[in-house]
């Protein structure tokens, strides 16, 4: 592995100065020398690596004779350069004829078996193989036998589809689900010629991060369901975006054509998604923003709708909102951008005196929340999604993070993969038997429904009886002293054990906080975070994409919350409710209350980008924007405010949910200063401490932390 | 996946697997000779409840042990019949009537190469090399090796093997457990 040390090498003539033990592969790439690959890549291991021999360099390294003399010996057969520690004095050299010979070689075998179909394959335009044969391999083949033939398009699941024909068992996908993953799905079935990746009995490849095989494969082996034979690369335009299907707001690539997002490929950002995607997001995002979309606005015409222009909708929905008044309310959801939310807080509070707005649709009240953001501090969350990497452990608390916050669990993975952490659970009796962090747990517990405060209350006593000279008051001894005695089995003191290594992450969900016992867990939480000295690493989990910002925003700081607002619609306290991007008649915790608050409703506005069951139930319907129509702000679960960009235009008329707002607040006489994004944005950051640390410079590269407050004393 | 507890090892053979793997410093190295641990229990071949059982019981991934399993021909990822007859077509056998040999028993019993009779008794495949060249033309059936055989004598061991005790891909696969789990020959190499 690398170490600080720096060696000196020669690459092609090239001095450089490199990391000893840097692979020379990446030590070329730095010096903008192109090496060949197919295999090679930089997050998977070298394990069944350095296996497709095109990177192959001749390499030279300085022996000192018996008469003190040094020479440079030529190592006599080439090297793989994914493979090639760099050590002081390597010469190293590329391009000899021994090397062009050598990868021309290579590619002839790796196009044996190649079926050479380009003008069908996917991946042409943008393959690898396809690449590097023009470059580096021979113009004709002289391979005139048969070649291996297996049926096309094998589907591995509902996602990926297999072309055995075009593998080149370069094992990276195998190696993705073995290293990152961890599902291990892939592995190589049968040897010599028939060899061919495949998942155990031919079950569907069921993994979480199955798409990300069909980004790294090198061919066009593995490929996309729902992108297959829809768009050749050259025709699509790409577009930087940030993915909305959950709270770790992913950097991702919109890969569109004629206003369509045809696929989503990840973006490399360190701090958050590495450059892997999930394939909620994958697949998820480009189907939730397709189909069928609203263009113009709605006025409800009896039971139809007619369409009609904004003026008319406009005009009508202000006249309502200025009617009600400060009874008026907003519910937003949770993939509006923080431009959208503050606006529509703006038109709230100071358009119409209203502080009527919300946007949970769980079961946790806003004092749950509150309490929490309280005890363990409101923003940023402060490990974040990078720091699980140096965390020695790290205790996640009501939360399927593989399927809530997928690449939260990829880099927890990551950090117990190399060592650095230790991976504690708790996790109800009702969970399936095989969790996906307890795969790789240092302690996994059960406690029955209901039961995480006496866990966490368990692990508190056990960790007393560990560490008997640890400091804590009397009267947290005697708060673990009492309630059902410490489970005494081997998960339990194994977790003891961790957590009496010093301070160490917490990672809350929801779930944990959005029972009727929040606050016997917020209290068990807070000692055991007290006790393991960790409470300033608690991390609190939203679920909501922008959950973290409409927070940060104070967006839903009513105490009846979306319950109370559900409640006035119904009863007419509210004689006006606006509901942006949200759809409580699928999403509400409590669908029943939802559609029956909506039936009785006086008026409803719905902006979507979709006729939802909340729009058709709606009065007016305006048209929004997806992520892929503008441009705006998302903040992730760890607090991270990132930028993504508008992609192509918006369907018909549809406008971004901060500009209907804004054009409200000018027919209620109140107008606005805003004439595009930034200048929400602006807003924002002069407004709310929170975003007063986001600059347009941070937007454009990994994005800027929210600010915590300060706190005064 | 399939618990271990739901698998179909016996006790015997879960005393013998765990007597493997306490020889091995990660039970990952131990496939190979659980393979044909189960092998044995599941009667001569490996379905996918075998394979599963062993990614199981070794803790390793299910789509590991299958590629380990259809790696190495000599497990069996198939049904064969209960005598599996391989005949050697290596060079010395090649060259001193193998397939004379194959014809005739191709004749004998109905089938090409590769198949098996539809009684279930017999499949017939090559092999290479078995390391007996000077009993040319060399027959493996299960853990017994038959020297000299010709197109004449062909159909006395196809009749031979009719009544035999052993000789089944099951006793093959015992043969090797036995073999190998440690302790159990003393003086003998283990695999």
């Amino acid at each position: 592995m690398n170490d600080s040390k720096l060696v000196n090498v020669t690459i092609n003539g090239v001095p450089l100065q490199v990391p000893k033990g840097e692979r020379i592969i990446e030590s070329a790439r730095r010096a903008g020398i192109d090496i060949p690959y197919f295999c090679y890549h930089p997050r998977l291991s070298m394990e069944n690596g350095a296996n497709c021999r095109m990177c192959l360099v001749e390499m030279a390294m300085p022996r000192t004779g018996p008469d003190g003399t040094v020479t440079l010996a030529k190592h006599p057969k080439p090297q793989t350069a994914c493979s090639l520690p760099a050590d002081e004095g390597m010469v190293v050299e590329t391009e000899t004829e021994a090397i062009v010979k050598a990868r021309r070689g290579v590619l002839e075998f790796l196009l044996i078996n190649h079926p050479l179909d380009c003008p069908v394959c996917d991946r042409g335009g943008e393959c690898p193989l396809q690449n590097n044969t023009l470059h580096y391999g021979a113009g004709a083949s002289r391979y005139i036998e048969a070649k291996r033939h297996y049926p096309k398009a094998y589907p591995l699941s509902e996602h990926v589809v297999l072309d055995r024909e075009r593998c080149i068992q370069c094992a990276r996908c195998t190696r993705f689900t073995q290293d990152i993953s961890g599902d291990a799905q892939l592995d190589f079935l049968k040897r010599g010629a028939d060899t061919q990746i495949g998942t155990f009995n031919a079950a569907a490849f069921s993994s979480l991060f199955s798409g990300n095989t069909i980004e790294i494969c090198p061919v066009g082996a593995l490929t996309s369901r729902d992108y297959r034979f829809r768009a050749r690369p050259w025709d699509l335009a790409t577009q930087k975006s940030i993915c909305t299907e959950c709270s770790n707001g992913c950097s991702i690539k919109l890969d569109h054509r004629d206003g369509l997002v045809l696929r989503v490929n990840g973006r490399v950002n360190e701090a958050v998604n590495e450059e892997w995607t999930c394939d909620r997001g994958k697949f998820g995002l480009p189907a939730s923003i397709s189909g069928e979309r609203l263009t113009a606005p709605l006025l409800r015409d009896g039971d139809r709708f007619r369409e009609v222009t904004w003026d008319v909708a406009l005009g009508v929905v202000a006249e309502k909102l200025q009617a009600a008044g400060k009874q008026a309310a907003v519910l937003a959801g949770s993939k509006l951008a923080n431009e959208d939310l503050y606006a529509l807080q703006a038109l709230c509070r100071g358009g119409l005196g209203s502080v009527r707005y919300d946007y949970r649709m769980g079961t946790q009240s806003s004092e749950a929340r509150d309490a929490a953001a309280m005890l363990f501090g409101p923003n940023p969350a402060p490990t974040g999604i990078a720091g699980l990497e140096a965390s020695p452990w790290t205790l996640v608390v009501g939360s399927d993070l593989a399927v809530e916050h997928p690449i939260v669990f990829l880099r927890l993975r990551k950090s117990w993969r190399f060592g650095k952490s230790k991976a504690l659970e708790m996790v109800s009796s009702s969970a399936p038997a095989n969790t996906h962090v307890g795969a790789f747990a240092w302690s996994s517990v059960r406690y029955a429904d209901r039961g995480l405060p006496e866990s966490l209350r368990s692990a508190c006593s056990l960790l007393l009886a560990e560490m008997p000279g640890l400091t804590a008051t009397p009267e947290i001894r005697a708060w673990a002293a009492t309630g059902t005695p410490p489970a005494d089995d081997t998960a339990s003191r194994r977790m003891a054990t961790a957590l009496s290594t010093g301070p160490g992450t917490i990672l809350v969900g929801e779930g944990a906080l959005s029972g009727p016992d929040w606050r016997e867990v917020l209290v068990a939480l807070g000692h055991l975070a007290g006790l393991t000295g960790s409470t300033g690493s608690v991390n609190r989990l939203v679920s909501g994409c922008n959950d973290r910002g409409a927070e940060a925003l104070g967006f839903g700081d009513w105490q009846p919350g979306t319950a109370g607002i559900l409640a006035g619609a119904a009863s007419g306290a509210t004689p006006a409710l606006w509901i942006a991007g949200a759809d409580p008649v699928t999403q509400y915790h409590d669908p029943q209350v939802a559609i029956a608050a909506l039936e009785q409703a006086s008026f409803v506005v719905v902006s979507d980008i979709k006729l939802t069951a909340t729009a058709r139930m709606a009065d007016v319907v305006l048209p929004s924007c997806s992520v892929a129509e503008r441009d705006g702000t998302l903040t992730n679960v760890e607090g991270r405010v990132q930028r993504f960009w508008k992609a192509f235009e918006p369907r018909g008329s549809a406008s971004p949910d901060w500009l209907i707002a804004a054009r409200l607040l000018q027919r209620l006489g109140k107008p606005s200063v805003w004439f595009g994004w930034q200048d929400v944005l602006a807003d924002m950051r002069s407004h709310v401490a929170a975003f007063g640390g986001v600059s347009l410079d941070a937007l454009e590269k990994d994005g800027a932390m929210l600010v915590a407050p300060q706190v005064v004393d | 996946m399939v618990a271990a507890s739901a698998g179909r090892f016996s006790e015997a053979g879960q005393a013998q697997l765990a007597e493997i793997v306490s020889h091995y410093p990660d039970p990952g190295g131990a496939i190979l000779p659980a393979l044909w641990l189960a092998q044995r229990e599941y009667g001569g071949w490996l379905p996918a409840d075998a394979i599963a059982e062993v990614a199981a019981r070794l803790g390793r991934p299910a789509s590991e042990i299958q590629g380990v399993a259809t790696f190495y021909t000599m497990y069996n990822t198939q049904q064969r019949g209960r005598r599996h007859i391989e005949v050697c077509t290596c060079l010395t056998c090649g060259c001193l009537g193998a397939y004379e040999v194959i014809d005739r028993l191709e004749q004998i019993l109905g089938i090409h190469l590769g198949q098996t009779t539809a009684d279930g008794e017999f499949t017939l495949t090559e092999a290479e090399c078995l390391n007996y060249c000077e009993a040319a033309t060399v027959v493996q059936v299960g853990e017994r090796y038959f020297g000299g055989v010709n197109a004449e004598n062909a159909a006395d061991l196809v009749a031979r093997l009719r009544g035999s005790e052993g000789c089944t891909p099951e006793s093959l696969s015992n043969a090797i457990v036995e073999a190998i789990v440690p302790g159990r020959n003393a003086g003998a190499t283990h695999g």
